[in-house]
């Protein structure tokens, strides 16, 4: 059966293969663009002041506010290239994963849809709060040192054992849309869960792309916790072996 | 407690570290009476398996008396005696449900790191590396069992220590090599390697029905016991052209299911030895496929390779013509304990198999970095040495 994904699931963002050889292409935002034209402009004014007292300092400035006014006028951004994100463009990250679950679907779309249930596996959210039968409110930790971050999210599409698709709510910290399938796998072999994530940070500027460098992180611990949905329905747990002793201790 | 921790290539210590505890609800802690070294355990030895981390405690074949229990375990209780199978499963997915327990899809807590190299995750076990789940290993006082109701079985009174603590890995693959054969009556069976899964897998050859029963090895104590105990016909590779003799004993045909009980440690004689030792040491093939490539060639057309010596990763020359045009079926695995152990705890009872003459060393937990340098060395006959971290 072919998946039909929503748009949010077509751009990618991530085809390099279609951007122009010539680096000369607007990748950055209009009002980057200002700001990068005024902060050039007044770094070149003051590093050409200073020529006389500090000549390093000052050409460094010049320099720096030259490439600026560049990059404001030109609309290219070498250093966003170089990272491999699009200021223009909001770039999400997508994810995509499959697996079988050895349980009935009905059992395994109940499991996923009653959301207070994901918090009992995925470690990395720390509460899912329902508040309607459309929204409900996240909180989720990806690491001891960054903030938790909480969001909004309205189921936007379902249908009762086959999909549930969602989105964040606009204004969200982590813009995160995904959807959820359900399918019967051939011969009692039980459930086929198809998993379609797709989140960006902050939409687009430096934000994206600064979230693309984290992406094989959290790319780990978003599979980790979608697998740990099939360990915890099936085995009742998750296997760990946080906490057990070793030579390390 | 008391443990022995892998720190190294050949670097093992008793180290002092804090007690296991319950971490899920279907985990049990068992006291350690018995934990045996295992031939398997000497490629983590050796540094042949990979995500080893330095305070790793090994060993995976044991016995012991259940101490407490999760609050989801329901079979198991307080002070019964079991034995507990070296690979860990869940019970509850489709593999587990097939009785194909090693193939567990839900007890490697590192199944990610698996699928980066297997592309599919497998079942956990103990003390085994972080690739197969970085469970803590049984050479210690208590260990922590995941799935206890599934993996500990308790032992009829009438099976003592010496027969029991073998139950947990050393039978179950050694039958599972013979099962993987398909043997049939008047089948010949080769097994290379005459360690203790070798042995088990002769014993349990023959209660399937195979006439004749043929040990490979160089060492001649082992050769011995496997004559004495195995009722195996003994061929040492170091001083037999191993095909021909394999011609002679079968008529021309060649044997009819051929055992790789060894793994990726395997020798060989000659420049052979050489070309896979220089390029398994400069890391360009993980594993030494010598016996493999030697089984495949003595195998008879149509024949059966069983494979339940380990292997990790990649190997090099592998004849797939031969295998190919000679119609062979291969087949491997780590094997499904959890199925296997009742049938051959009602066998060991009937005294149909008697693995206790593996046990030539019982030692101290203290004794463990000399055990291993020993059983490495095949030094002073030693099968197995089991340790009695409790005693």
């Amino acid at each position: 059966m072919a998946i039909i994904y929503p748009d949010m699931y077509k751009n990618t963002g991530k085809d390099h293969t279609r951007m122009p050889k010539k680096s000369t292409y607007i990748n950055v935002k209009t009002t980057e663009r200002i700001l990068s034209v005024a902060g050039g402009a007044f770094l070149l004014y003051s590093g050409l002041r200073s020529v006389g007292r500090n000549p390093v300092t000052a050409i460094s400035k010049a320099v720096g506010g030259f490439a600026l006014i560049a990059r404001g006028v030109s609309g290219h951004c070498p250093v966003y290239e170089q990272i491999g994100t699009d200021g223009a463009k909001s770039e999400a990250v997508n994810i995509k994963q499959y697996f079988t679950v050895n349980k009935p679907r009905a059992e395994v779309y109940q499991f996923w849809r009653k959301l207070e249930n994901l918090p009992l596996f995925m470690r990395h959210l720390e509460s899912v709060e329902q508040k309607d039968e459309k929204y409900s409110h996240w909180k989720a930790k990806f690491s001891k040192n960054t903030p938790a971050l909480s969001w909004n999210a309205a189921i936007v599409k379902e249908r009762e054992n086959e999909f549930i698709g969602w989105s964040s709510v606009e204004g969200s910290t982590i813009n995160n849309a995904g959807k959820v399938e359900f399918r019967d796998a051939p011969g009692g072999r039980g459930t086929e869960v198809q998993v379609v994530f797709s989140y960006n940070m902050g939409g687009g500027g430096l934000g994206s792309g600064v979230a693309k460098l984290f992406t094989p992180l959290v790319e780990n611990i978003i599979r980790e916790d979608v697998r740990n949905f099939k360990q915890y329905i099936e085995a009742g747990e998750v296997p760990t072996i946080a906490g057990q002793p070793s030579g390390r201790d | 407690m008391k443990a022995l921790c892998w720190n190294g290539i050949k670097d093992l210590r008793v180290e002092t570290v804090p007690d296991p505890t319950i971490l899920n609800p279907r985990d049990a802690i068992v006291k350690v009476t018995m934990s045996s070294v295992c031939g398997s355990d000497l490629h983590l030895y050796n540094g042949f398996v990979p995500t080893m981390r330095e305070g790793d405690i090994i060993g995976h074949e044991f016995m012991g008396e259940i101490v407490e229990t999760g609050k989801d375990v329901q079979k198991l209780k307080k002070g019964d005696r079991v034995v507990i199978v070296s690979v860990i499963g869940c019970g509850e997915c489709h593999y587990c449900n097939s009785g194909t327990w090693s193939l567990c899809d839900n007890s490697n807590p590192h199944a990610i790191m698996q699928e980066k190299v297997y592309n599919y995750s497998t079942a956990g076990i103990f003390g085994y590396s972080h690739l197969f789940g970085g469970y803590a290993g049984s050479h210690a006082q208590y260990i922590r069992v995941p799935f206890a109701d599934n993996g500990a079985f308790v032992i009829p009174e009438d099976i003592p220590d010496e027969k029991a603590v073998f139950l947990s890995d050393a039978l179950p693959t050694g039958y599972m090599a013979a099962e993987m054969g398909n043997i049939k009556p008047g089948d010949v069976v080769a097994v290379w390697g005459a360690g203790g899964v070798g042995q088990m897998a002769m014993q349990t050859a023959y209660l399937m029905g195979a006439d004749k029963v043929i040990a490979i090895d160089r060492f001649d104590y082992r050769l011995q016991a496997a004559a004495k105990y195995s009722g195996a016909e003994a061929l040492d590779y170091e001083k037999t052209d191993i095909l021909e003799a394999l011609k002679e004993a079968t008529g021309g045909r060649g044997p009819d299911v051929c055992i790789d009980a060894v793994g990726m440690e395997a020798r060989s004689t000659g420049i052979e030895q050489y070309y896979d030792k220089t390029k398994q040491v400069l890391r360009m093939e993980s594993d030494r496929p010598a016996v493999l490539r030697q089984a495949i060639m003595a195998c008879r057309k149509g024949g059966t390779i069983s494979v339940v010596g380990v292997y990790a990763g990649l190997i090099d020359k592998f004849p797939m013509g031969v295998l190919m045009n000679k119609g062979l079926s291969m087949r491997g695995g780590q094997m499904h304990g959890q199925r296997y152990v009742p049938i051959l705890m009602n066998l060991v009872q009937e005294g149909r198999l008697d693995p206790s003459f593996l046990l030539t060393h019982p030692m101290p937990l203290e004794a463990g970095p000399d055990a291993y340098a020993m059983f490495n060395d095949k030094a002073d006959s030693c099968m197995r040495a089991v340790f009695m971290p409790n005693m």
